[in-house]
């Protein structure tokens, strides 16, 4: 595209990054297969929990944030977000930013996927675009469209630079050959937020917290 | 009347907002004229909530099928100025596609009410004389919101008036009353489009931490990837983090 994490929330999350993570395989590094193969793995998964009609409405948020924790460098994408503001902000600040971001991202993707939810992935390339960072290119087919247009497309940047493969961001392409990069227009958005609030990460934070809540409700 | 009044003060804002100096953040996202911009963005969403978006919520209530039809005519009629555009471009491959769906869609199309060269494999794509511009080494120049059209730049506004009143060959057809062709026509372009994208835009208001600036962002990466026909990014365009 809107107070330190106590310690039990940490321990909480942690294990359930523990739990989660032999869903996730790392594969082997320093190829653009390995990133095609953590895209097509895992995004499916999402896709299906979003569309699994037996669980509540909770469970499938509850399960969802699991899902985007174990798949996604949220930290570094929260950190990014803020620019130049990053340097500025008071630690204690930053480590709120990087809890509403979180909540924020979560609510907001899993509305937004939630759309597709019962599309299938298909992967089409990937390119190395740099030393651990790839660009993997998806397509999502509509079983049910029988227009002829053209399927969405989808582009994920993989990182595997921490030692195991990572989403920092997601593309999707628009009807008239245009691609927007989702950190990318976050960070241009909070950005010009802090801009116009001269630079008050807590400001951002309420912000953050409040488009959080209405997602959820 | 109320409307109205709030659209006069708007408009007197508009003239001050103007005076006001860009911040550096402004300056840094090329949008020096930011302040001004965001009174006129302002502007376009009251028209929006007044008249555009009642307005596209009764079109939305037609039946499907004659939207589409509508669209796919408003798209046919615009293959023209897309062949000239991907001539201008130096990309045959593409300017043959566009005169094969041109052919395909007027003909067994029934005057592009129906689009059977999609389902043919010759797919949609669109050009305009903005995006030759940008291949012809233009830079797009300022962010500018413009009143009722929206986001655009220098290059872009000077490739819609040409595309309007040069490359568009209906210009040159004798047309009786021409002027309420010319009208007519932008009025249905411009009601597809906000039907087209309806969705998307509520969605995009109703998540975003600052709209006008998500706009920007939007129009911005959109363009770069039109101008590239959907070709991935150079990898210098991806910021590292």
């Amino acid at each position: 595209m809107s107070q330190p994490l106590p310690l039990a929330r940490r321990a909480v999350l942690a294990a359930g990054l523990l739990a989660v993570a032999p869903l996730f395989p790392a594969p082997a590094l320093g190829a653009a297969d390995p990133a095609e193969s953590f895209v097509s793995q895992n995004i499916q998964k999402g896709l299906v929990l979003l569309n699994n009609k037996s669980l509540t409405a909770q469970q499938r948020r509850d399960q969802f944030e699991q899902f985007l924790i174990g798949l996604a460098d949220v930290k570094r994408i929260a950190d990014f977000t803020l620019g130049q503001y990053r340097r500025s902000a008071a630690p204690a600040d930053l480590a709120a930013f990087e809890v509403a971001f979180q909540n924020y991202a979560v609510a907001v993707y899993q509305s937004y996927f939630s759309k597709y939810a019962g599309q299938t992935l298909k992967v089409v390339s990937s390119t190395q675009r740099a030393p651990a960072d790839y660009i993997v290119a998806t397509q999502m087919i509509d079983p049910s469209d029988h227009s002829g247009q053209p399927p969405l497309e989808v582009d994920f940047r993989v990182r595997t630079d921490t030692g195991k493969p990572v989403l920092t961001d997601v593309a999707v392409g628009t009807s008239s050959g245009g691609q927007v990069w989702l950190s990318l227009t976050q960070r241009d958005q909070f950005v010009a937020f802090l801009g116009q609030n001269n630079g008050n990460v807590k400001l951002l934070i309420a912000h953050l917290s409040d488009l959080a809540k209405q997602f959820k409700s | 009347m109320r409307g109205a009044g709030a659209l006069l003060l708007g408009f007197c804002g508009l003239a001050l907002a103007g005076c006001a100096a860009p911040s550096p953040d402004a300056l840094a996202a090329n949008d020096p004229y930011e302040p001004a911009n965001r009174q006129v963005f302002g502007l376009n969403q009251q028209l929006d909530r007044i008249f555009f978006i009642p307005t596209v919520q009764r079109y939305r209530t037609l039946p499907e099928g004659l939207r589409t039809g509508l669209h796919n005519v408003l798209r046919n009629l615009a293959s023209p100025t897309i062949f000239l555009n991907d001539v201008l471009q130096a990309e045959p491959e593409r300017a043959g596609r566009t005169a094969a769906r041109f052919v395909l869609n007027s003909s067994i199309g029934l005057a592009g009410i129906f689009d059977p060269a999609t389902p043919a494999g010759i797919p949609y794509h669109g050009e305009d004389f903005g995006q030759t511009l940008a291949v012809w080494g233009a830079g797009e120049g300022p962010y500018l919101m413009l009143p009722l059209l929206g986001p655009s730049n220098p290059r872009d506004m000077a490739g819609l008036a040409v595309d309007t009143f040069v490359l568009d060959p209906t210009n040159y057809i004798h047309i009786k009353d021409h002027l309420w062709w010319d009208a007519g026509r932008q009025y249905f372009n411009f009601l597809d489009l906000r039907s087209q994208s309806f969705e998307a835009l509520q969605g995009i208001e109703r998540s975003s931490v600052d709209y006008y600036a998500a706009l920007r962002s939007l129009y911005r990466q959109t363009r770069d990837g039109e101008i590239r026909n959907g070709a991935p990014p150079p990898a210098a365009a991806l910021p590292d983090f």
